[in-house]
């Protein structure tokens, strides 16, 4: 196993980046196709399982949350499309023809019920743009910000590679592939309003198996798709994980509001699951190696996350291209 | 070290005053520390009865400006240094490097860019980091960058296949009574130890003594060797506060974002207020 890990982002980015850069890899990375085997390619389950948000059954940790602990990843597709997840980015030249759409996952939008972001009339304009430009990106707005390693914000990170929760009392902690979050807790009062952060400023609570968060504080800047649809400094997302007693998925399901670009609340379901010794690192949903010791089992490690530093983002030009 | 020169001699009296007081001082905490700990209780302590480094802490040191004993610059306050001895024993040959280093500062720390600190200088520099402790290992997640590293205290060895360019190393800790030491190897050669551009090779090889003065205070002391570039190995000890101000936390910073956040989510102008 090659654990020059200094790398293991950036060789994951080089791979998206010829994916990215190569038409022929892009269109098979994006048009549907199943992956070949389940140690490669990206999840494409076809369904979102309900998870009941209610008592919690499974083990607990010294400070009474649920232990969540470990590595996960969603089950469904990439960051490339919110609202047909597995139907690759709409204009993608290199695009095959797609098969019916009831054949694959669902809108990540599960309210309003026909799917959509519920923009107004000028904000679904501009993401029409963003998207019409996603494969031109003629100006610099229309470079997806996690291509320049910027943090791949909220709600969009969790679409982004596999990620690791850490649980202490007080707190849990998101590790993701681009950026942390610190859930906080306790009832300390959000940062002051003007203070606009790529991963926001989360406070949570548990209920039974949910645990719920408030989330303030966003810039924004990190859209939630390659498809363009974004919201605006004032937005205010309440985070709903639902956890499977088993222990073995959660359904995050967020409420995101913002009266500046849309015409009422909605709401992004992105089905996860855990990711454990008995899986196999595959260097997308589960980015870890073994750890070198003693012992006969197994003991999963993350590596450390570098993107900017090692020139990891996917097209390195827009990096300094402004 | 003082433009990297040896410093005047007006300087060479200043320090030699400043390092009397500061060992004077050094005194009075040992002295301190030996008092309070015994016996050992009032600081935070795991389920497993070792020490609780939880918290959001940040050294009061000039440290990352220069760790050697320096006087005032346009671009760093006096500090008497960190070193001890004083000053970094580097091989001659390494000087050179060291010399350009410290004359093409302003554009050449890789904090500019806000690139991953590394290790030890992430834990000196004048931003807050907050670690989260369990039993099987700490999580230091820095304000500046956001950047995070793991010491893994289970046990585990550095990775088998050796030689990785990690920006904060591979760290691995164990207990020493209440002293955590961690043994840190696998580094890249881009990160700098402080802004006057103190440097390593690939061959760093750290070793940390983390310990607590008081619930509130670690001692953090670091020995770094280098055969590409230090004649000998050499140590360096700085105090950490807690931050204690009421409802105090990190505020992430992506400082590597600001040369183009300003397009999103949208440039200017394209949002109504």
């Amino acid at each position: 196993m090659n654990t020059r890990r200094d790398s293991l982002t950036a060789v994951t980015a080089a791979v998206l980046a010829a994916v990215f850069l190569a038409p022929g890899l892009l269109c098979a990375q994006q048009t549907g196709a199943p992956p070949a085997a389940t140690t490669g390619g990206i999840q494409r389950e076809t369904k979102i399982i309900p998870i009941a948000s209610g008592e919690w059954t499974g083990p607990r940790l010294r400070d009474g949350q649920p232990d969540v602990q470990g590595h996960w990843s969603n089950t469904i597709a990439n960051h490339n499309n919110l609202t047909d997840p597995q139907g690759g980015i709409p204009g993608d030249p290199a695009a095959r023809p797609l098969g019916p759409r009831e054949l694959r996952a669902p809108s990540r939008v599960t309210d309003p019920p026909d799917g959509q972001v519920p923009f107004q009339p000028w904000a679904r304009e501009k993401q029409q743009e963003l998207l019409r430009f996603f494969h031109n990106p003629i100006r610099p707005e229309y470079i997806e910000p996690l291509a320049r390693c910027a943090p791949a914000g909220v709600p969009k990170s969790f679409t982004w590679h596999g990620f690791e929760i850490r649980q202490y009392p007080g707190y849990v902690l998101l590790l993701f592939n681009s950026g942390t979050r610190i859930i906080h807790l306790d009832d300390k009062p959000h940062l002051p309003e003007n203070i606009k952060l790529w991963n926001a400023d989360s406070r949570g609570r548990w209920e039974g198996n949910t645990l719920i968060v408030d989330v303030r504080n966003n810039n924004a800047k990190a859209r939630f798709a390659r498809t363009g649809e974004f919201a605006s400094e004032n937005v205010h997302i309440e985070e709903r994980y639902i956890f499977s007693n088993d222990g073995k998925r959660f359904n995050y399901v967020a409420t995101i509001t913002d009266p500046t670009v849309y015409t009422r609340p909605w709401t992004i379901t992105i089905p996860v699951r855990r990711y454990t010794e008995e899986d196999e690192p595959d260097g997308w949903h589960f980015e870890v190696a073994y750890a070198n010791h003693d012992g006969p089992e197994r003991i999963i490690e993350r590596y450390e996350r570098i993107c900017v530093e090692n020139n990891g983002p996917f097209g390195n030009v827009a990096v300094t291209g402004r | 070290m003082s433009a990297v020169g040896q410093p005047s001699s007006g300087r060479r009296a200043f320090l030699a005053r400043t390092a009397g007081v500061a060992s004077l001082l050094l005194a009075g905490l040992v002295a301190g520390r030996a008092w309070a700990h015994d016996p050992a209780g009032d600081i935070p302590r795991l389920p497993n009865g070792k020490p609780d480094f939880s918290g959001i802490w940040q050294t009061t040191s000039a440290a990352d400006y220069d760790l050697e004993p320096h006087g005032a610059r346009k671009d760093a306050p006096p500090g008497p240094g960190v070193v001890e001895g004083g000053f970094i024993p580097y091989l001659p040959e390494a000087l050179e490097k060291r010399r350009w280093n410290f004359e093409n500062r302003h554009t050449a720390d890789p904090r500019l860019k806000c690139w991953t600190l590394g290790t030890p200088r992430g834990i000196y520099y004048p931003e807050p980091f907050q670690i989260f402790h369990r039993e099987r290992d700490l999580t230091i997640v820095f304000q500046f960058g956001h950047s995070v590293r793991t010491i893994h205290t289970n046990g585990t060895k550095h990775p088998a296949e050796g030689g990785n360019e990690f920006w904060l190393g591979d760290s691995r800790g164990h207990w020493e009574g209440d002293t955590l030491v961690v043994d840190v190897t696998d580094f890249g050669d881009q990160t700098w130890l402080d802004r006057s551009g103190n440097y390593h090779s690939t061959e760093l090889h750290v070793v940390e003594r983390w310990r607590f003065l008081d619930a509130n205070t670690i001692e953090y002391h670091a020995t770094l060797e280098d055969p590409k570039v230090f004649s000998r190995p050499w140590s360096l000890s700085v105090l950490l506060h807690r931050h204690r101000e009421k409802n105090f936390q990190l505020i992430e910073n992506y400082c590597f974002t600001l040369d183009y956040d300003e397009y999103y989510p949208l440039p200017a102008g394209s949002m109504p207020k």
